[in-house]
């Protein structure tokens, strides 16, 4: 049945340029996560498990790839009559010529036509770049419950971290009464994870208003959020508890992938009951030689291994030839580790072939390295 | 490809143990991942057959579970997947033929607008392509066309399968059971090309001759007046109707060079996903020479196995030259040797299970011991 009380809005238009080579020609929340996951597939399946039946998907940075991967609604089962998942790029409209959009809050302003034809009570605004299990129902209830005009999710940080992050200042009952976008001297720990249930009406009034201010960025945390906050309107903090990660940078996507290694891994897909879809992959089931050795890993079908894999995380369709090497890395779609060659703390992007006896490691104390066809090439050519 | 695909049944010699009691074998799992099934309805979706009709011989509850045509990648409009079989009641199992199936159903297949008809059987695992032999079919104007293999081992393997016996230019001469006497052999496949009208005219024909034809039984008495010619399959081939059948082709399959003459990045072997995410090896989980699906916890040792998908192998567990079928358990410190473990079955409390190569042990689907 067609559950439309609510409408998912997913901002997918971010470039992620932290994730650099990674980003180069697709959009963040279409970067491979986990194996065999995309990332926008957890926003995405958490809808599907929260019954919501309509989610929009606002695209902006290099989408050909998201477009077409998202549009395939069937595969997170978000394809009931009525519902769907409906990918949503600028347009040309008559009043305003082609634009782009300005903001996280333009985004959905300029697809205000769009949540009046599915009818919405509430929008959901969520970020296509978090990795994270959320059921959306029941922070819609507890909206519903406290009769609040917006609700955020939020979540504890350490309190030395919490200057990194947008902080909500809340009253004993969780009402937020202060937001303080990366404070110096945080009063609170709570973050917000830039996921946002509107009371569709409220919204559309402050959004249009926005569009008309010149002076505004038309962002969400930055200029619809204190406007409701100035106004007086009931803004409420939804605490979540689990895992939750912005992969944002090399490091952090790394990390994330090896949390997942870990004997007490919050993040648990291996749950029947809030399964995380992704695309219908046609790959044989993985392949471990006789002379393999496969220690602590996380390997997914298509890959064959010959060699040697240790607390790393092989994706779709990778192999290891005999004797190479792999520790402590994340290994991506299709790529190849050649005989002999050795991989230690790198995330190894899709479809790069580490060449026989090429060794590329990154230290304890530097940071992740990010292996690209173009870095080998160049390693190599130095070597000449 | 213009032609009507026919998914037809084994005959009544194949029973692979215990796995066959609750479903048909062609729905078995196969290598942690596929049902037997997948392999001859991708290589008619591969080929281009957008018509297929499935005949079941009985318990097709598993079969209609698992088919449908988002799975195989037919189209939504102008494809279609048929499951059929026998509604009546049938006393004897003898009587339950192939034959039986197409002319209670012969509705379907006249309805169907195709010049050809390919049949494929279900309990057979290689892949080939069909616009090849429909091509040779042309060129060579043959009546039908029948797909064989070149066994080097016909001793040991396709035992109860029909060998081909040739006449001039491969034209086949007669059809005889494989009783394993010879080592080389040409092994019938069971599946052939022709036109739609013959296939008809036969299976009418099987009617009147015998009630309990089966097809190649009527292939088998038209070889005076039909131009019968073989077409070989090379590559990796194996009928399953035998445990032995089916624990010997799983086994050779773990050799990454053997599997790559069955798949082909170019001819996906299509099946139903599960959504189950990768498999996660722990601390002191380990695995070799094994073929491993999805979703599998493996804290224990894995050995020259075949893991199906969600499978949990705890700590100290060993597996060793065994076939774990999907969502099986293996608890602590149960040793298991040359086992088929059938889906959901929980080995806890006997600690040590050893069949051999000839006679694996067969735990049931479901059990707990």
């Amino acid at each position: 049945m067609k559950t439309n009380k609510m409408i998912a809005m997913i901002l997918a238009g971010g470039r992620g340029s932290r994730l650099y080579d990674l980003t180069k020609n697709i959009a963040k929340p279409a970067v491979h996560f986990g194996g065999k996951y995309r990332i926008i597939d957890f926003p995405l399946s958490n809808c599907a498990n929260s019954d919501i039946s309509t989610v929009g998907i606002l695209v902006q940075y290099e989408s050909i790839l998201l477009n077409s991967y998202a549009s395939r609604d069937h595969h997170w089962g978000l394809d009931i009559k009525g519902g769907g998942v409906y990918v949503l790029p600028p347009r040309e409209k008559d009043a305003t010529g082609l634009g782009v959009y300005r903001g996280t809050a333009d985004a959905i302003t300029q697809n205000i036509d769009f949540l009046d034809q599915e009818d919405a009570d509430y929008v959901l605004i969520l970020s296509g770049d978090h990795i994270y299990k959320m059921n959306y129902d029941k922070m819609l209830k507890e909206h519903i419950k406290n009769n609040a005009d917006a609700t955020i999710a939020v979540f504890e940080v350490p309190m030395d971290e919490a200057s990194r992050f947008g902080i909500m200042n809340v009253d004993d009952n969780d009402q937020i009464i202060e937001f303080e976008e990366k404070p110096k001297n945080p009063k609170s720990n709570l973050a917000s994870m830039g996921i946002y249930i509107f009371s569709y009406k409220t919204l559309k009034k402050y959004l249009k208003e926005d569009e008309k201010n010149n002076n505004s960025d038309h962002d969400f945390g930055k200029d619809i959020i204190p406007a409701y906050l100035n106004n007086g309107l009931k803004l409420m903090a939804y605490r979540f508890e689990g895992y939750w990660k912005d992969v944002g940078t090399i490091d952090s996507l790394w990390e994330a992938n090896m949390d997942l290694l870990s004997d007490n891994n919050k993040l648990d897909l291996f749950d029947n009951e809030w399964k995380i879809y992704t695309e219908d992959i046609v790959s044989l089931p993985q392949f471990i030689s006789d002379d393999a050795k496969v220690k602590k890993s996380y390997i997914t079908q298509g890959c064959v291994v010959f060699g040697n894999v240790t607390s790393s995380v092989l994706f779709t369709d990778v192999e290891v030839k005999q004797d190479a090497t792999v520790k402590d890395s994340v290994i991506m779609n299709g790529s190849i580790v050649e005989e002999n060659a050795v991989v230690e703390r790198c995330i190894v992007a899709e479809n790069v072939t580490i060449p026989r006896n090429f060794k590329i490691i990154a230290k304890e104390n530097e940071g992740i390295l990010l292996v690209t066809q173009k870095l080998i090439n160049e390693r190599l050519g130095n070597k000449k | 490809m213009k032609a009507l695909g026919i998914i037809s049944f084994e005959n009544n010699n194949c029973y692979v143990s215990g796995i066959t009691d609750t479903r048909p074998i062609n729905s078995v799992s196969f290598l942690g991942r596929y049902r037997i099934i997948d392999f001859m309805i991708s290589n008619f979706t591969n080929s281009g057959i957008s018509n297929i009709d499935v005949f079941i011989k009985s318990k097709p509850r598993s079969v209609i579970q698992h088919i449908n045509r988002t799975n195989y990648n037919i189209n939504s409009k102008k494809g279609n997947i048929l499951i059929l079989y026998g509604e009546q009641e049938i006393t004897n199992k003898i009587y339950n033929t192939d034959i039986a199936s197409y002319n209670a159903n012969m509705q379907f297949i006249e309805e169907a607008n195709v010049p050809y008809v390919v049949i494929g059987p279900s309990h057979f695992i290689y892949t080939i392509d069909y616009n090849k032999v429909l091509e040779t079919h042309r060129a060579n104007n043959n009546d039908i066309t029948l797909i064989y293999h070149n066994s080097e081992n016909a001793k040991e393997e396709f035992i109860g399968c029909d060998t081909i016996e040739f006449g001039k230019n491969q034209r086949v001469k007669n059809i005889v059971d494989n009783h394993g006497k010879y080592k080389n052999r040409a092994i019938s496949l069971e599946s052939y090309i022709m036109s739609k009208s013959l296939f008809i005219d036969l299976c009418k024909k099987a009617n009147e001759v015998s009630s309990i034809f089966w097809f190649k039984d009527i292939i088998k008495d038209s070889l005076d007046e039909l131009n019968v010619y073989g077409y070989q399959h090379k590559g990796f081939c194996a009928c399953i109707n035998s445990i032995n059948a089916y624990y010997n082709a799983s086994m050779e399959l773990r050799n990454y060079e053997n599997a790559k003459t069955l798949f082909n990045k170019k001819w996906p072997i299509h099946t139903m996903t599960n959504d189950s995410c990768p498999t996660l090896y722990k601390n002191e989980g380990s695995a070799v020479g094994s073929i491993i699906g999805n979703g599998c916890i493996i804290e224990g040792q894995v050995i020259n196995s075949i893991i199906g998908r969600n499978v949990v192998v705890k700590k100290g567990a060993i597996v060793k030259n065994s076939i774990i079928l999907p969502s099986a358990l293996i608890n602590k410190n149960c040793y298991l040797e040359n086992v088929i473990v059938d889906r959901y079955a929980v080995v806890t409390h006997v600690k040590q299970l050893k069949g051999s190569k000839e006679n694996p042990i067969y735990v049931k689907r479901g059990d707990r011991i």
